[in-house]
């Protein structure tokens, strides 16, 4: 691994860092938080750069870099007494597949189209095909990923908000 | 059901309350969280705890719109009360989930006077959003981001911030306006996605389809999206599917505003 290559994941880890935040204060996050969606954005999203260079496909890099959002979610709703879902959520949206979703209907209307050649069609199809399910797979893995840990450990993860013993006592 | 209550808590309750008074702030808070995004199982342990530190049971029917809900004592069951309460919509607010949750823990946990309960319940959902120009900038700087995360260059990438300004702006005001949520996703998409084709009509960088496309991201809607995956995975499957089908329709407003600014782009030059 040379260092033009480090220097892009960091960069994209970076980026999705921003993403994540911006995304996440639509939906008005507990302020300490936010740091952290950051953080969780930004490891998720550079694992699953690094694991595209691979080259793993991107419904399965998607669903690794997920599930290390969903088990570091785990770790620090703890310490910030916050459900997990409040720092994974957020974290998960740069990772959204907007461009296959994009394509999907920009082939579709291409598709339609009445002055598209008859030959140029069934290639439209394929594309069309290919990223609506992209769309659609890459989606449930990232789902499936972040809650995986939240279903592995639910003793763990429906105790977040509650306050520890020694916390209450003081 | 979820019981969250171990065996050996029967203990009676060391405050008492009337079964109206409990009911109506439990249903208050059952519409509060489910207006501002909560997955459903979520709701239902919260619900049960608060019930239970004052010696109460429930049970909940959960549908987009309307909540039902069975309350009953846990000594004496003629003793029962069942509602049925409209949920409104809002924004999703992380904050009122975060907090709510940990409100129905220290109930569980510290049992307290009703009144008390309610007073802070109150202070909770009276707490204002962040503010939304703050949130306006954000949200503009995301969708810039999000564009180079797509390999975008620095022209697409002020062509999508400028973008996501003006439609998020528009999203902002027509939602106060109380416009149609599906209209208001179908104008913004519109608009953002106009601006974003500048790109592509002058000419503009190296990477204008990138500008294009990333332009209406920030109007999926991704926290609905995910919440009714999760209400499948739990056994949740009609709340679920009722909220798949709802962000299915706004990504499908999306795609209208999309298409929209598409066909005056012409499709040969795309």
């Amino acid at each position: 691994m040379n260092s033009a290559f480090l220097l892009d994941i960091v960069l994209d880890g970076l980026f999705a860092a921003i993403a994540a935040v911006g995304f996440a204060v639509i939906s008005n996050p507990p302020r300490r938080t936010i740091p952290y969606t950051a953080l969780l954005a930004a490891i998720g999203h550079a694992m699953r750069f690094w694991m595209l260079d691979i080259p793993v496909s991107i419904t399965a890099a998607s669903f690794a870099g997920a599930f290390s959002i969903g088990l570091l979610a785990l770790l620090f709703a703890r310490r910030l007494h916050c459900p997990a879902e409040v720092l994974s959520f957020p974290a998960l949206l740069p990772m959204i597949p907007g461009m296959y979703a994009y394509k999907t209907i920009l082939t579709t209307i291409q598709f339609m189209s009445d002055k598209t050649p008859p030959e140029e069609q069934q290639f439209l199809l394929t594309a069309v095909f290919h990223n609506g399910f992209t769309t659609l797979f890459v989606m449930s893995a990232l789902v499936i990923g972040v809650l995986l840990p939240i279903l592995m450990f639910p003793k763990v993860a429906y105790t977040m908000t509650r306050l520890l013993k020694p916390i209450v006592g003081k | 059901m979820n019981r969250t209550t171990p065996a050996t808590k029967i203990a009676p309750p060391p405050y008492k309350v009337g079964v109206r008074e409990l009911s109506n702030l439990l249903l208050d808070y059952s519409s509060t969280l489910m207006g501002c995004g909560v997955h459903t199982s979520r709701l239902a342990r919260n619900v049960a705890r608060i019930a239970e530190s004052y010696g109460y049971e429930t049970e909940m029917t959960v549908f987009r719109r309307h909540i039902t809900m069975s309350i009953l004592h846990r000594e004496d069951d003629s003793i029962r009360r069942t509602s049925v309460r409209k949920i409104d919509h809002g924004p999703i607010n992380f904050e009122f989930i975060s907090r709510l949750s940990a409100l129905s823990w220290e109930a569980y946990d510290n049992p307290m006077p009703f009144d008390e309960l309610q007073r802070k319940y109150e202070a909770i959902v009276s707490k204002p959003r962040l503010s939304a120009w703050v949130v306006l900038l954000l949200v503009s700087l995301a969708n810039a981001s999000f564009c180079r995360l797509f390999g975008g260059d620095f022209v697409a990438m002020g062509i999508v911030f400028v973008a996501t300004l003006a439609g998020f702006f528009l999203r902002q005001q027509l939602t106060l306006r109380r416009m149609n949520q599906m209209a208001v996703v179908a104008i913004c998409s519109l608009i953002a996605s106009l601006i974003g084709s500048i790109g592509l009509r002058y000419g503009l960088g190296t990477t204008p389809q990138t500008a294009l496309a990333s332009s209406v991201l920030f109007l999926i809607p991704g926290v609905p999206l995910i919440n009714s995956i999760v209400d499948i995975l739990e056994g949740y499957i009609l709340a679920g599917i009722s909220r798949a089908i709802h962000a299915g329709i706004l990504i499908i407003c999306i795609a209208i505003g999309l298409s929209v600014s598409l066909l005056t782009l012409g499709l040969n030059s795309l």
